[in-house]
């Protein structure tokens, strides 16, 4: 066949690139610091994890630039998600071993980049795999993806894709390895990531809403709030004034082995927590009771007896928080108004006074002019921006600083 | 059936074959500590080495149980430094407080605060690592009284002698029993090393061979040089990006983590001597600058040290034949646009036919598409007067290329009309 045995279309790869970084400037950095390698074992394009781009001679040959510069950014785009990272933390954790399973990575790694990836001025290469074939919605993740679908009729055409190794982490027999000339080091593979997320930032204008994610997360991951509205509980319950700690209430053990000398023992205080519950229609019931069991779990956690836990839901119509505080035992204290000055207002009032505040709310409240007597821990809905008809340029009052603030969900 | 006899039925202290049982147990124990080392680069036992040798306070973050007591064990011996561990959950506040005690007449005299005995040794030998573990489980007074030490270095009466080295260890906010944190200025006097565990090294480790891994040494000859790199990475940086001199940490999910401040970038300038002058590479390097500032300026300093790296355009105008360009395309790429701009900011025509050796070298020793922006600035910089050098020809390679594309783009923007 005369196709193969051509040699590499420089020329035409090369202008291929230079179109793609016309039309994603933002991607340019990215695409130049690919390093490409010319394979007949490849059967299209396919990157490694060390930012190598195996390429096709007949590949080249028989597609037009347009769709080669598709498939440039395509292809950086993988590594630029770390898919082969993020395949290989997935396979550890869902035990997805062997090249079926890989191919699958593949497959949902590509939904994730083509939903968004063409368009404006790049063609969408023929063939490509979409969420939509397997009959999913766009704008997920790979993981999201990856759970949903298997290898079938409705993917049988994808079988043939191969993306190589920076795709799914699974080795292919024509990669270089770590010890080839010209990969990119973690390091510099961080530093390409970090001038690509910082040029999405930069210029965010006509950024796909995909890639404006990508560059707010790559190198702060959104923080799992469980774990941070436990940690934010749980030190304001066992600050000074509540918990664990020294006092000099009553002598220390040690105080034998030095006479005369009044030295501090360890007393455990068990802190109140007052939990206020913003019950407005805004905020839906599976927010709450989410959000609302893991504070009683973690308040009991920290020492709170359920007698040392008591909840104020902020609204006349608690409907969820009733039955929710009946089976966990924490009692109810009062009802209220929908502003949460109240809710703050009762909770400070009750005796004996709480040690910690935790408030729960979509943040579409009027907050308290002034910090109040206890460790305060807002647990923030999050909200995609509010729009009010009657006034177009409200804006909803921001948590004040001096509660610490855990944005959930 | 089976040779196998419970051993509290053979019981008899008359049988010939029997032999004290835990001389068997201490048998087959040593046995199981049999093991060897091989040598294996470790980036982050590397990168604690040069905080340490640095005498800066370091932070290891981590999981119970991942062998960051190891880890400390080989510092100390690689140190030639005697290793004190103190696990400060066990601790009370006055043991690094100083006890009191109390003398015939404490009016006149006062009360001296005692230091525990484990500190006079360590002032007393005059030299030594001290270990800090688990300070995050200790209740907050002890947090208190240690972070007095650890930033001050004073045990009660006592004050510890310069060659000792402090390193602490704390679990992660997520496992923390009881979720202590550090504040945003305790925080900032640490270096924070994430430290976990490699998988593979635990598996041939269980498997009897441990890494041995090769610290870095200091080399004399080049610590001028080192400083002056420094300082001019540091100092380069924070000219052009005044911003983030000084920048608190915002949102929760930041909280007790490093932040650049004055005095963070003070700590990252001696961490990147040390590393300069130990020859680290850029991982260890990424490791300390970011536990020092944080992510996002962490990397821009390595993103501008990376530039401070690159070939300077005016050695390349002043020899272009010479010129060694890099290898990597978006670094070759920045390295033309810096030729076109210094030839912007002192045109002539010298210069101007250099820079176009230049795009024809590039031309010939790497990819074509590199070329073609920085060659359409340098055609836009010529003046009525300027002949079109003969290496200009080289470039129609470039011209053509450029024009492909430009057929491309407009097929495409055709073709995409619709999906908009």
């Amino acid at each position: 066949m005369s196709a193969a045995a051509r040699t590499l279309d420089r020329d035409k790869l090369f202008a291929a690139r230079l179109h793609a970084a016309r039309v994603r400037p933002y991607l340019a950095t990215a695409l130049f610091a690919l390093h490409t390698v010319e394979s007949r074992q490849v059967p299209t394009m396919a990157v490694d994890r060390h930012w190598r781009c195996y390429v096709s001679p007949s590949f080249v040959d028989r597609t037009p630039e347009e769709e080669l510069a598709a498939v440039w950014v395509h292809e950086v785009s993988h590594l630029l998600r770390d898919h082969h990272g993020r395949g290989d933390r997935v396979a550890r954790e869902r035990g997805l071993h062997g090249p079926g399973e890989r191919l699958r990575m593949n497959i949902a790694a590509d939904f994730e980049i083509n939903d968004d990836a063409y368009g404006d001025g790049l063609v969408r290469p023929e063939g490509v795999a979409q969420p939509a074939d397997a009959g999913l919605p766009e704008g997920q993740l790979m993981e999201e993806y990856l759970g949903q679908f298997g290898i079938g009729s409705a993917t049988q055409h994808m079988a043939w894709l191969d993306c190589g190794s920076g795709a799914d982490g699974l080795e292919r027999e024509w990669d270089l390895g770590e010890d080839g000339a010209h990969g990119l080091t973690d390091q510099e593979r961080d530093a390409v990531r970090f001038r690509v997320a910082q040029g999405i930032r930069g210029r965010p204008g006509r950024t796909p809403a995909g890639w404006k994610r990508w560059a707010e997360e790559v190198f702060h991951p959104p923080q799992p709030w469980r774990e941070l509205l436990g940690a934010a509980v749980r030190s304001a319950a066992t600050g000074s004034g509540a918990g664990e700690d020294y006092t000099y209430g009553r002598p220390s053990r040690r105080s034998a082995g030095v006479p005369g000398a009044v030295l501090p023992s360890l007393r455990r205080r068990p802190p109140r927590v007052c939990v206020v519950i913003d019950t407005s229609a805004s905020v839906s019931d599976a927010e709450l009771g989410s959000a609302l069991l893991e504070v009683a779990a973690i308040s009991r956690a920290v020492g709170g007896r359920r007698d040392l836990v008591t909840v104020v839901p902020c609204d006349a119509a608690a409907h969820v928080a009733h039955p929710l505080c009946r089976a966990e035992g924490i009692p109810l204290v009062g009802g209220g108004g929908t502003d949460l000055r109240t809710g703050f207002a009762k909770a400070l009032r009750s005796a004996p006074r709480p040690d910690v505040v935790v408030v729960l709310t979509d943040g579409q409240t009027a907050w308290p002019a002034t910090r109040p007597p206890c460790r305060t821990v807002v647990g923030l809905f999050a909200r995609q921006g509010s729009y009010d008809e009657d006034d177009p340029d409200y804006a909803p009052d921001t948590p004040p600083a001096w509660a610490r603030v855990v944005e959930i969900g | 059936m089976s040779s196998y006899a419970p051993p509290a039925a053979t019981e008899t202290p008359a049988d010939p074959m029997s032999v004290p049982r835990l001389e068997v147990a201490a048998a087959l124990l040593s046995l199981l500590r049999e093991s060897t080392t091989e040598p294996r680069p470790d980036t982050q036992l590397e990168a604690l080495t040069l905080a340490v040798s640095a005498d800066l306070p370091v932070l290891l973050w981590g999981e119970p149980g991942i062998g960051k007591t190891a880890a400390l064990t080989q510092l100390a011996a690689s140190l030639d430094l005697p290793l004190t561990t103190v696990i400060a959950s066990v601790h009370e506040p006055s043991d690094f407080s100083g006890l009191p005690v109390i003398g015939d007449d404490p009016a006149q005299q006062g009360v001296p605060m005692a230091p525990p005995e484990w500190a006079v040794r360590l002032v007393r030998a005059g030299r030594g690592l001290l270990f800090l573990d688990e300070l995050s489980t200790a209740p907050p007074a002890v947090q208190a009284a240690l972070l007095r030490l650890v930033l001050e270095r004073r045990i009660g009466a006592l004050r510890l002698p310069p060659a000792v080295r402090i390193v602490a260890a704390a679990n992660p906010r997520s496992s923390a029993a009881d979720g202590w944190e550090l504040s945003p200025p305790l925080a900032n006097r640490f270096v924070h090393l994430q430290w976990t565990h490699d998988h593979d090294v635990v598996v041939r480790g269980l498997g009897g061979t441990w890494p041995r891994a090769t610290l870095p040494r200091l080399d004399p000859s080049k610590l001028p040089r080192a400083v002056d790199h420094a300082r001019r990475a540091v100092c380069g940086l924070l000219a052009a990006r005044p911003a983030l001199v000084h920048r608190l940490p915002s949102g929760e999910g930041r909280r007790g983590g490093p932040w650049p401040s004055p005095r963070s970038w003070e700590m990252t300038l001696h961490l990147l001597a040390f590393a300069t002058a130990a020859g680290s590479s850029r991982e260890v390097l990424s490791l300390l600058v970011r536990g020092a500032v944080g992510d996002g300026p962490g990397l821009e300093l390595l993103a501008s040290l990376d530039r401070m790296d690159l070939p300077d355009p005016e050695a390349l105008l002043a020899d272009p034949d010479a010129a060694l360009l890099p290898e990597r395309g978006d670094l070759r790429q920045a390295v033309l646009d810096g030729v076109v701009e210094a030839v912007r900011n002192r045109p002539d025509k010298a210069r101007w036919d250099a820079a176009w050796a230049l795009m024809a070298r590039a031309l010939e020793t790497g990819a074509p598409d590199l070329v073609v922006v920085p060659a359409t600035g340098l055609a836009a910089l010529r003046r009525e007067e300027w002949d079109v050098p003969e290496s200009i020809e080289r470039l129609a390679g470039a011209v053509t290329l450029s024009r492909r594309a430009d057929r491309a783009t407009a097929r495409a923007a055709l073709a995409t009309e619709g999906v908009r």
